[in-house]
Protein backbone atom coordinates (compact mmCIF):
# COMPACT_ATOMS: atom_id res chain seq x y z
CA UNK A 1 0.00 0.00 0.00
CA UNK A 2 2.99 2.29 1.18
CA UNK A 3 4.54 1.90 -2.66
CA UNK A 4 1.10 2.31 -4.25
CA UNK A 5 0.77 5.90 -2.36
CA UNK A 6 4.69 6.66 -2.63
CA UNK A 7 3.68 6.28 -6.72
CA UNK A 8 1.28 8.36 -6.76
CA UNK A 9 2.75 11.02 -4.98
CA UNK A 10 5.79 10.78 -7.32
CA UNK A 11 3.02 11.14 -10.32
CA UNK A 12 1.67 13.94 -8.98
CA UNK A 13 4.59 15.44 -7.95
CA UNK A 14 5.96 14.87 -11.85
CA UNK A 15 3.01 16.28 -13.64
CA UNK A 16 2.74 18.96 -11.38
CA UNK A 17 6.59 19.42 -11.99
CA UNK A 18 5.33 19.08 -15.88
CA UNK A 19 2.42 21.21 -15.47
CA UNK A 20 4.81 24.15 -14.43
CA UNK A 21 7.76 23.75 -16.92
CA UNK A 22 6.28 24.27 -20.33
CA UNK A 23 9.45 25.07 -22.50
CA UNK A 24 10.83 28.35 -20.58
CA UNK A 25 11.95 28.08 -16.73
CA UNK A 26 12.42 24.38 -16.59
CA UNK A 27 14.82 23.45 -14.41
CA UNK A 28 17.63 21.93 -15.43
CA UNK A 29 18.50 18.98 -13.09
CA UNK A 30 22.14 18.27 -12.76
CA UNK A 31 21.40 14.56 -13.33
CA UNK A 32 20.17 15.02 -16.77
CA UNK A 33 23.79 14.83 -17.71
CA UNK A 34 25.18 11.07 -16.55
CA UNK A 35 28.24 10.97 -18.07
CA UNK A 36 29.95 14.67 -16.39
CA UNK A 37 28.66 13.42 -12.97
CA UNK A 38 30.54 10.18 -13.22
CA UNK A 39 33.45 12.14 -14.60
CA UNK A 40 33.66 14.75 -11.81
CA UNK A 41 32.67 11.75 -8.80
CA UNK A 42 35.89 10.32 -10.47
CA UNK A 43 37.48 13.35 -10.21
CA UNK A 44 36.60 14.09 -6.92
CA UNK A 45 37.41 11.01 -5.55
CA UNK A 46 41.17 11.58 -6.69
CA UNK A 47 40.91 14.67 -5.03
CA UNK A 48 39.82 13.08 -2.13
CA UNK A 49 42.80 10.49 -1.92
CA UNK A 50 45.01 13.29 -2.77
CA UNK A 51 43.80 15.06 0.92
CA UNK A 52 43.89 11.96 2.59
CA UNK A 53 47.71 11.36 1.60
CA UNK A 54 48.54 14.91 2.15
CA UNK A 55 47.00 14.68 5.78
CA UNK A 56 48.73 11.32 6.44
CA UNK A 57 52.12 12.52 6.12
CA UNK A 58 51.76 15.93 7.65
CA UNK A 59 49.87 13.53 10.77
CA UNK A 60 53.19 11.36 10.69
CA UNK A 61 55.32 13.91 10.50
CA UNK A 62 53.78 16.04 13.35
CA UNK A 63 53.15 13.28 15.70
CA UNK A 64 56.67 12.45 15.16
CA UNK A 65 58.14 15.64 16.39
CA UNK A 66 56.58 15.51 19.75
CA UNK A 67 54.97 18.75 21.42
CA UNK A 68 56.74 21.05 23.97
CA UNK A 69 55.67 22.05 27.50
CA UNK A 70 55.76 25.64 28.59
CA UNK A 71 56.56 26.27 32.48
CA UNK A 72 53.81 27.68 34.54
CA UNK A 73 53.17 31.25 34.35
CA UNK A 74 53.37 33.58 37.38
CA UNK A 75 49.72 33.62 39.00
CA UNK A 76 49.10 36.69 37.25
CA UNK A 77 45.31 37.86 38.66
CA UNK A 78 43.81 36.95 35.04
CA UNK A 79 44.80 34.03 34.89
CA UNK A 80 43.26 30.99 36.24
CA UNK A 81 39.50 32.75 36.88
CA UNK A 82 37.51 30.96 39.62
CA UNK A 83 34.82 32.57 40.83
CA UNK A 84 32.42 29.85 42.48
CA UNK A 85 33.48 26.14 42.09
CA UNK A 86 32.28 24.07 38.85
CA UNK A 87 28.84 21.57 39.79
CA UNK A 88 31.17 18.77 38.72
CA UNK A 89 34.30 19.56 40.98
CA UNK A 90 36.94 22.22 41.77
CA UNK A 91 38.27 21.82 38.14
CA UNK A 92 38.03 23.02 35.12
CA UNK A 93 37.68 20.43 32.04
CA UNK A 94 40.96 20.31 30.44
CA UNK A 95 42.90 20.63 33.58
CA UNK A 96 42.36 17.33 35.82
CA UNK A 97 45.77 16.55 33.89
CA UNK A 98 47.42 19.04 35.68
CA UNK A 99 47.32 16.69 38.88
CA UNK A 100 48.95 13.67 37.64
CA UNK A 101 51.62 15.29 35.60
CA UNK A 102 55.01 16.84 36.33
CA UNK A 103 55.87 19.93 34.23
CA UNK A 104 59.30 20.12 32.19
CA UNK B 1 -7.18 10.36 0.28
CA UNK B 2 -3.91 11.39 -1.25
CA UNK B 3 -5.63 10.38 -5.29
CA UNK B 4 -8.20 13.31 -4.34
CA UNK B 5 -5.34 15.63 -3.86
CA UNK B 6 -4.82 18.51 -6.96
CA UNK B 7 -2.03 19.90 -5.72
CA UNK B 8 2.18 19.29 -4.76
CA UNK B 9 1.74 21.04 -1.76
CA UNK B 10 2.32 18.47 1.67
CA UNK B 11 -0.53 19.84 3.62
CA UNK B 12 1.17 17.84 7.14
CA UNK B 13 -1.05 15.72 9.88
CA UNK B 14 -1.20 17.03 13.37
CA UNK B 15 2.22 16.13 15.61
CA UNK B 16 2.92 15.65 18.90
CA UNK B 17 6.50 16.95 18.67
CA UNK B 18 6.66 20.47 18.42
CA UNK B 19 4.93 20.46 22.16
CA UNK B 20 7.30 17.62 23.20
CA UNK B 21 10.55 19.21 22.05
CA UNK B 22 9.40 22.60 23.62
CA UNK B 23 8.97 20.95 27.16
CA UNK B 24 12.18 18.93 26.33
CA UNK B 25 13.44 22.79 25.79
CA UNK B 26 11.87 24.19 28.76
CA UNK B 27 13.56 21.19 31.19
CA UNK B 28 16.87 21.57 29.85
CA UNK B 29 17.33 25.34 30.36
CA UNK B 30 15.69 24.98 34.02
CA UNK B 31 17.86 22.12 34.26
CA UNK B 32 20.86 23.26 33.16
CA UNK B 33 20.60 26.51 35.22
CA UNK B 34 19.92 24.67 38.18
CA UNK B 35 22.51 22.56 37.92
CA UNK B 36 25.12 25.37 36.54
CA UNK B 37 24.40 26.95 40.18
CA UNK B 38 24.77 23.07 41.94
CA UNK B 39 21.08 22.99 42.86
CA UNK B 40 19.48 19.72 44.26
CA UNK B 41 18.13 17.57 41.18
CA UNK B 42 19.34 20.08 38.73
CA UNK B 43 21.53 17.67 36.86
CA UNK B 44 18.46 14.77 36.47
CA UNK B 45 16.70 17.50 35.28
CA UNK B 46 18.83 18.25 32.38
CA UNK B 47 19.52 14.60 31.67
CA UNK B 48 15.78 14.08 31.25
CA UNK B 49 15.35 17.19 29.35
CA UNK B 50 17.96 16.21 26.73
CA UNK B 51 16.71 12.62 26.56
CA UNK B 52 13.33 14.56 25.79
CA UNK B 53 14.74 16.56 22.91
CA UNK B 54 16.91 13.67 21.62
CA UNK B 55 13.66 11.66 21.61
CA UNK B 56 11.74 14.06 19.66
CA UNK B 57 14.82 14.62 17.15
CA UNK B 58 14.40 10.50 16.38
CA UNK B 59 10.61 10.57 16.41
CA UNK B 60 10.22 13.92 14.07
CA UNK B 61 12.44 13.29 11.78
CA UNK B 62 11.50 9.61 11.84
CA UNK B 63 8.23 11.00 10.48
CA UNK B 64 9.54 13.22 8.28
CA UNK B 65 11.67 10.52 6.36
CA UNK B 66 8.33 8.20 6.14
CA UNK B 67 6.35 11.07 5.08
CA UNK B 68 9.28 11.93 2.14
CA UNK B 69 10.76 8.71 1.46
CA UNK B 70 7.89 5.72 1.87
CA UNK B 71 4.71 7.94 1.36
CA UNK B 72 6.09 10.76 -1.47
CA UNK B 73 4.68 13.77 -0.13
CA UNK B 74 8.27 15.91 -0.86
CA UNK B 75 7.01 17.02 -4.32
CA UNK B 76 9.46 19.32 -6.04
CA UNK B 77 7.19 22.65 -4.58
CA UNK B 78 7.39 20.71 -0.76
CA UNK B 79 11.29 20.06 -1.52
CA UNK B 80 11.90 24.15 -1.74
CA UNK B 81 10.97 24.42 1.74
CA UNK B 82 13.56 22.29 3.65
CA UNK B 83 15.89 23.67 1.10
CA UNK B 84 15.28 27.50 2.03
CA UNK B 85 15.13 26.46 5.52
CA UNK B 86 18.46 24.83 5.68
CA UNK B 87 20.30 27.81 3.77
CA UNK B 88 18.43 30.42 6.21
CA UNK B 89 19.57 27.85 9.16
CA UNK B 90 22.83 27.82 7.59
CA UNK B 91 23.05 32.17 7.04
CA UNK B 92 22.13 32.28 10.62
CA UNK B 93 24.80 30.09 12.37
CA UNK B 94 27.73 31.94 9.80
CA UNK B 95 26.24 35.03 12.28
CA UNK B 96 26.58 32.97 15.17
CA UNK B 97 30.10 32.15 14.29
CA UNK B 98 30.98 35.64 13.59
CA UNK B 99 29.86 36.81 16.69
CA UNK B 100 32.64 34.96 18.32
CA UNK B 101 35.74 35.76 15.79
CA UNK B 102 34.27 39.51 16.75
CA UNK B 103 34.16 39.22 20.40
CA UNK B 104 37.92 37.62 19.79
CA UNK B 105 39.20 40.13 17.63
CA UNK B 106 37.94 43.16 19.50
CA UNK B 107 40.15 42.05 22.72
CA UNK B 108 43.24 40.86 20.55
CA UNK B 109 43.31 44.24 18.26
CA UNK B 110 44.09 46.61 21.37
CA UNK B 111 44.58 44.44 24.35
CA UNK B 112 43.89 46.05 27.65
CA UNK B 113 46.35 47.15 30.24
CA UNK B 114 44.99 44.44 32.57
CA UNK B 115 46.28 41.50 30.19
CA UNK B 116 50.11 43.12 30.14
CA UNK B 117 48.50 45.65 26.91
CA UNK B 118 49.73 42.38 24.67
CA UNK B 119 48.22 39.87 22.63
CA UNK B 120 48.67 37.02 23.69
CA UNK B 121 48.93 38.08 27.28
CA UNK B 122 51.35 38.10 29.41
CA UNK B 123 52.12 34.80 30.69
CA UNK B 124 49.81 32.67 28.43
CA UNK B 125 50.88 29.97 27.24
CA UNK B 126 49.78 29.04 23.64
CA UNK B 127 49.79 26.35 20.82
CA UNK B 128 52.21 26.56 18.26
CA UNK B 129 50.10 27.36 15.11
CA UNK B 130 51.87 24.95 13.00
CA UNK B 131 51.93 21.77 15.23
CA UNK B 132 48.25 20.34 15.58
CA UNK B 133 46.16 23.06 13.94
CA UNK B 134 47.96 23.39 11.18
CA UNK B 135 47.37 19.70 10.53
CA UNK B 136 43.95 19.86 11.13
CA UNK B 137 42.88 22.50 8.43
CA UNK B 138 43.45 20.69 5.52
CA UNK B 139 41.50 17.13 7.11
CA UNK B 140 38.36 19.27 6.85
CA UNK B 141 38.50 20.13 3.19
CA UNK B 142 39.64 17.04 2.87
CA UNK B 143 36.42 15.60 3.78
CA UNK B 144 34.68 18.63 1.96
CA UNK B 145 36.28 16.98 -1.60
CA UNK B 146 35.08 13.42 -0.05
CA UNK B 147 31.45 15.08 0.36
CA UNK B 148 31.78 16.22 -3.38
CA UNK B 149 32.82 13.35 -4.14
CA UNK B 150 29.51 11.62 -2.49
CA UNK B 151 27.48 14.11 -4.31
CA UNK B 152 28.83 13.11 -7.88
CA UNK B 153 28.46 9.95 -6.95
CA UNK B 154 24.76 10.06 -6.54
CA UNK B 155 23.82 11.85 -9.49
CA UNK B 156 25.46 9.48 -11.43
CA UNK B 157 23.52 6.96 -9.61
CA UNK B 158 26.83 4.99 -8.58
CA UNK B 159 24.80 4.42 -5.06
CA UNK B 160 27.81 1.46 -3.30
CA UNK B 161 30.65 4.31 -4.47
CA UNK B 162 28.43 6.90 -2.65
CA UNK B 163 28.62 5.32 0.34
CA UNK B 164 32.13 4.64 0.07
CA UNK B 165 32.69 9.01 -0.45
CA UNK B 166 30.47 9.59 2.80
CA UNK B 167 32.42 6.81 5.03
CA UNK B 168 35.68 8.59 3.70
CA UNK B 169 33.64 11.71 4.77
CA UNK B 170 32.90 10.50 7.92
CA UNK B 171 36.40 9.14 8.95
CA UNK B 172 38.03 12.33 8.59
CA UNK B 173 35.45 14.33 10.27
CA UNK B 174 35.96 11.77 13.22
CA UNK B 175 39.86 12.31 12.92
CA UNK B 176 39.61 16.16 13.24
CA UNK B 177 37.43 15.83 15.84
CA UNK B 178 39.81 13.44 17.30
CA UNK B 179 42.87 16.03 16.61
CA UNK B 180 40.79 18.88 18.28
CA UNK B 181 40.58 16.80 21.47
CA UNK B 182 44.33 15.83 21.94
CA UNK B 183 44.65 20.05 20.95
CA UNK B 184 42.34 20.78 23.98
CA UNK B 185 44.31 18.27 26.10
CA UNK B 186 47.71 19.36 24.82
CA UNK B 187 46.50 23.33 25.31
CA UNK B 188 49.01 25.47 28.04
CA UNK B 189 45.49 27.18 28.93
CA UNK B 190 42.50 26.88 30.01
CA UNK B 191 38.59 28.94 29.25
CA UNK B 192 39.18 29.98 32.64
CA UNK B 193 42.88 31.48 31.81
CA UNK B 194 41.97 35.82 30.83
CA UNK B 195 39.85 36.95 27.70
CA UNK B 196 42.49 35.06 25.82
CA UNK B 197 40.97 31.76 26.93
CA UNK B 198 37.32 33.04 26.84
CA UNK B 199 37.37 33.70 23.16
CA UNK B 200 39.79 30.72 22.55
CA UNK B 201 37.88 28.21 23.71
CA UNK B 202 34.41 29.69 22.61
CA UNK B 203 35.26 30.41 19.20
CA UNK B 204 36.91 26.74 18.70
CA UNK B 205 35.09 24.94 21.29
CA UNK B 206 31.60 26.01 19.15
CA UNK B 207 33.39 25.36 15.71
CA UNK B 208 34.56 21.68 17.00
CA UNK B 209 30.81 21.18 18.10
CA UNK B 210 29.22 22.36 14.37
CA UNK B 211 31.81 19.58 13.22
CA UNK B 212 30.47 16.84 15.35
CA UNK B 213 26.64 18.10 14.17
CA UNK B 214 27.67 17.97 10.87
CA UNK B 215 29.19 14.31 11.56
CA UNK B 216 26.21 13.20 12.55
CA UNK B 217 24.24 14.97 9.82
CA UNK B 218 26.52 12.85 7.71
CA UNK B 219 26.02 9.38 9.63
CA UNK B 220 22.81 9.63 8.93
CA UNK B 221 22.87 10.87 5.39
CA UNK B 222 25.33 7.36 4.64
CA UNK B 223 22.90 4.86 6.43
CA UNK B 224 20.04 6.77 4.49
CA UNK B 225 22.63 5.94 1.07
CA UNK B 226 23.22 2.60 1.99
CA UNK B 227 19.92 2.05 2.62
CA UNK B 228 19.06 3.15 -0.61
CA UNK B 229 16.31 6.31 0.38
CA UNK B 230 18.16 8.93 -1.78
CA UNK B 231 18.07 8.84 -5.75
CA UNK B 232 20.05 11.03 -7.59
CA UNK B 233 16.54 13.33 -8.41
CA UNK B 234 15.69 13.20 -4.54
CA UNK B 235 18.37 13.75 -2.00
CA UNK B 236 17.43 17.13 -0.15
CA UNK B 237 18.83 15.84 3.01
CA UNK B 238 22.06 14.55 1.70
CA UNK B 239 21.94 18.26 0.01
CA UNK B 240 21.55 20.27 3.29
CA UNK B 241 24.18 17.87 4.94
CA UNK B 242 26.57 18.98 2.28
CA UNK B 243 25.68 22.45 2.51
CA UNK B 244 26.31 22.42 6.26
CA UNK B 245 30.18 20.34 5.95
CA UNK B 246 31.14 23.07 3.19
CA UNK B 247 30.00 25.78 6.07
CA UNK B 248 31.80 24.28 9.07
CA UNK B 249 34.89 23.12 6.56
CA UNK B 250 35.62 26.89 5.57
CA UNK B 251 34.48 28.39 8.53
CA UNK B 252 37.82 26.29 10.35
CA UNK B 253 40.07 28.60 7.88
CA UNK B 254 39.00 31.62 9.63
CA UNK B 255 40.15 30.60 13.43
CA UNK B 256 42.93 29.06 11.84
CA UNK B 257 44.20 32.08 10.34
CA UNK B 258 43.19 35.10 12.88
CA UNK B 259 42.94 33.23 16.20
CA UNK B 260 45.72 30.60 15.96
CA UNK B 261 47.89 32.04 13.81
CA UNK B 262 47.57 36.24 14.12
CA UNK B 263 46.45 35.56 17.38
CA UNK B 264 49.09 32.91 18.48
CA UNK B 265 52.48 34.66 17.56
Amino acid sequence: MASSIARSGFRLGAAACSRRGTTSGRRGFASSAHHDDAYEAAKWEKITYLGIVTCTVLSIYNLSKGHHHSPDPPPYPYLRIRTKEFPWGPDGLFEIKHHSEDHH
Amino acid sequence: MIESQRHSYHLVDPSPWPISGSLGALATTVGGVMYMHSFQGGATLLSLGLIFILYTMFVWWRDVLRESTLEGHHTKAVQLGPRYGSILFIVSEVMFLFAFFWASSHSSLAPTVEIGGIWPPKGIGVLDPWEIPFLNTPILPSSGAAVTWAHHAILAGKEKRAVYALVATVSLALVSTGFQGMEYYQAPSTISDSIYGSTFFLATGFHGFHVIIGTLFLIICGIRQYLGHLTKEHHVGFEAAAWYWHFVDVVRLFPFVSIYWWGGI
